[in-house]
């Protein structure tokens, strides 16, 4: 296979294997949406996988892989493929793969199915191109349902705002009631204030008429007008004792005419006449008090309510701080209590953690004292080893000085006076010498010079000697006597130059001679 | 708001929308392929971890979740603001139902 193709044959592997590996996940996804587990299903899933995985590999590996490639199946990419195969027919008829339907889907009776030997397509021929079984009452017959498809299972975003708004329909209703509940409540308390300070009011008008001794036009009105019903109970209703505190106007009034009230029920007792029958017949309902119609009975009248009112009030919040005052003082006895008992703790914690300070203390001070001492022990130890050391110094110095004190003691006078006499002894000898030398120096050059003196001297006389030499060879030519004569003067003259020459040498050497031994150092 | 406005929506968050529901399937994509090679895995093995294969299906299923949030918010132009409101509640009833 050509380079480029297995190229392209890996790549489309590559992408068949992230497509497989995708459905199996989804296939994964709708056994968990679904929570239904089936393993023998996942393993068919993995086995697929795992082949395109390994054909994938071999391509990879070099190997060109044998038989018909994975590629050229056409999975889908859905996941759906690969459902139980084989001759025991798909429930759920989902496949799509394996069979080439046409795509207009419209697979009714009249047209044939697709020839297949891995299903048993059912009778009734109904199926689409998306192989989705109708969900009519025909397939009950032929072949099990499939399972309802993961989408079903899961809710759709439609529903799930159905179910929302059903949701916050239901908590607005409870919120409703609640807040109802609440209204009723609060009502029942305003109510039972309203009662409160209304009772109030009676009685301080029932007082202001006692005190006054202003003639009541009707004084059995008042009282005979039905009392209010009691409010009914509530917890956040004022304490009793607000009501309680003034109950004399009205029983008195009561007691004063024990005819008109359904209370007169031991006053009835006692008159004779009315028997029980007080009890049985119920009391004619009290005429409607007059509504004062003068401006200053108006005002009067709501000053008085206003007051009984504010009194209503004040002893309510008397007895609410009477009670607050109870709870608080128990609570603040309960606190203190509690503080105490935390106190004690705390103190027999303290006292316990003192008592290990101490106890660790005392150890630490033992510790200290112990190893105050063995610190002193070595220090002794080491001042003992530091005086047998200085000890020793001081014999092996001793010792020293005994052996070698002028060595140890620093330059000798005598020594020095001696170097300094042999020093100056060797500067006087050099001075000396280089004097011989300088002179040594000077007579050499005169004896230069006086040599240089004899040869210009031997010279002269050589040349003399030769012109002599000369006159001689011309006289011995006119007479041969006087020319030896001749030679012999000029032998006589060589004779004396050279020895001349010789004495002036030997002087020399003398001379330097002399030097050298004055100067044995010198150079 | 535009002529062609949707709701409270501007055109950046329906951008900002848009962007993050390509995420979200890439991401879902990617997941996926990873269950899929972890069953292969366990396929392997020959035994099945229901609770791990639970657990990263679990995780898909919350990014379908808010895939179809945000998608919900694109067809109603809801803003960010409101989607968030949503996904809130939907946390808070998704709670007290728990």
């Amino acid at each position: 296979m050509r380079k480029g193709a297995l190229k392209k044959k890996q790549k489309q592997l590559e992408e068949l294997l992230l497509d497989r590996r995708e459905a199996l996940g989804e296939l994964v996804l709708g056994m968990y949406v679904q929570n239904s587990w089936d393993d023998d299903l996942l393993a068919r899933g993995s086995a697929e996988v795992a082949e395109v995985e390994t054909e994938l590999n071999e391509l990879i590996a070099g190997n060109e892989p044998s038989g018909p490639s994975t590629t050229e199946k056409d999975f889908p990419v859905t996941g759906e493929h690969r459902l139980p195969s084989g001759p025991d027919a798909p429930e759920t008829s989902e496949y799509t793969a394996e069979h080439s339907v046409p795509a207009s889907g419209e697979y009714t009776a009249e047209h044939s199915l697709p020839e297949s030997t891995e299903h048993d397509y059912p009778e009734t021929g109904e199926y689409t191109a998306e192989h989705s079984l109708p969900e009519s009452a025909e397939y009950t017959a032929e072949q099990p349902l499939p399972d309802a498809p993961i989408e079903q299972t899961k809710p759709s975003r439609a529903e799930r705002k159905l179910e929302k708004k059903r949701r916050k329909e239901e908590e607005r209703r409870q919120k409703e009631e609640a807040e109802a509940r609440e209204a009723k409540q609060r009502a029942a308390e305003a109510e039972a204030a309203r009662a409160a300070a209304r009772k109030a009011a009676e009685e301080k008008a029932a007082e202001t008429g006692d005190t006054e001794n202003k003639p009541d036009p009707v004084p059995a009105e008042p009282n005979s007008s039905p009392v209010p019903a009691p409010a009914p109970p509530s917890a956040t209703a004022p304490t009793p004792s607000a009501t309680a505190s003034v109950p004399s106007a009205v029983p008195r009034a009561e007691d004063d005419r024990p005819s008109t009230g359904i209370t007169g029920d031991a006053s009835g007792g006692d008159s004779p006449e009315r028997g029980g029958k007080a009890i049985d017949v119920p009391p004619p309902p009290a005429p409607p008090k007059p509504e004062p119609t003068d401006p200053l009975d108006v005002l009067e009248k709501q000053l008085d309510e206003s007051e009984a009112r504010a009194k209503t009030a004040i002893e309510a919040a008397k007895a609410s701080l009477k009670t607050d005052t109870q709870t608080e003082l128990s609570a603040i006895t309960r606190e203190v209590e509690t503080g105490r008992n935390d106190l004690d703790e705390a103190l027999k914690k303290a006292a316990a953690a003192i008592a290990s300070a101490e106890e660790k203390a005392a150890k630490a001070e033992a510790k200290l004292l112990r190893e105050t001492a063995a610190g002193r022990e070595s220090a002794a130890e080491w001042v003992r080893s530091q005086a047998a050391e200085i000890e020793a110094d001081a014999a092996l110095a001793a010792e020293m000085t005994r052996d070698g004190a002028p060595e140890s003691e620093g330059p000798d006078p005598v020594t020095a006076a001696r170097v300094a006499s042999l020093e100056a002894e060797l500067a006087a000898e050099k001075a000396s010498k280089e004097e011989a030398l300088t002179k040594a120096a000077a007579r050499l050059q005169e004896i230069e010079r006086n040599a240089k003196l004899a040869e210009a001297r031997v010279e002269a006389a050589e040349h003399a000697a030769a012109e002599a030499k000369a006159k001689a060879e011309i006289s011995a030519r006119s007479s041969s006597t006087s020319a030896a004569t001749d030679k012999a003067s000029e032998a006589e003259s060589r004779e004396a130059a050279v020895n001349w020459l010789r004495g002036q040498i030997t002087a020399l050497r003398q001379e330097i001679s002399k030097g050298d031994s004055t100067d044995p150092g010198g150079k | 708001m535009g002529l062609f406005g949707r709701g409270g929506q501007s055109g950046r968050e329906r951008r900002a929308m848009r962007d993050h529901l390509d995420e979200l399937d890439e991401m879902r994509r990617t997941r996926l392929a990873e269950l899929g090679k972890t069953t292969g895995e366990m396929a392997s093995v020959g035994k099945f971890d229901h609770a791990r294969l639970s657990e990263q299906a679990a995780e898909v299923v919350k990014i379908d979740r808010e895939a179809d949030l945000i998608a919900r918010g694109l067809e109603e132009g809801l803003t960010l603001q409101e989607l968030e409101d949503l996904a809130r509640a939907g946390e808070e009833s998704g709670s007290r139902s728990r």
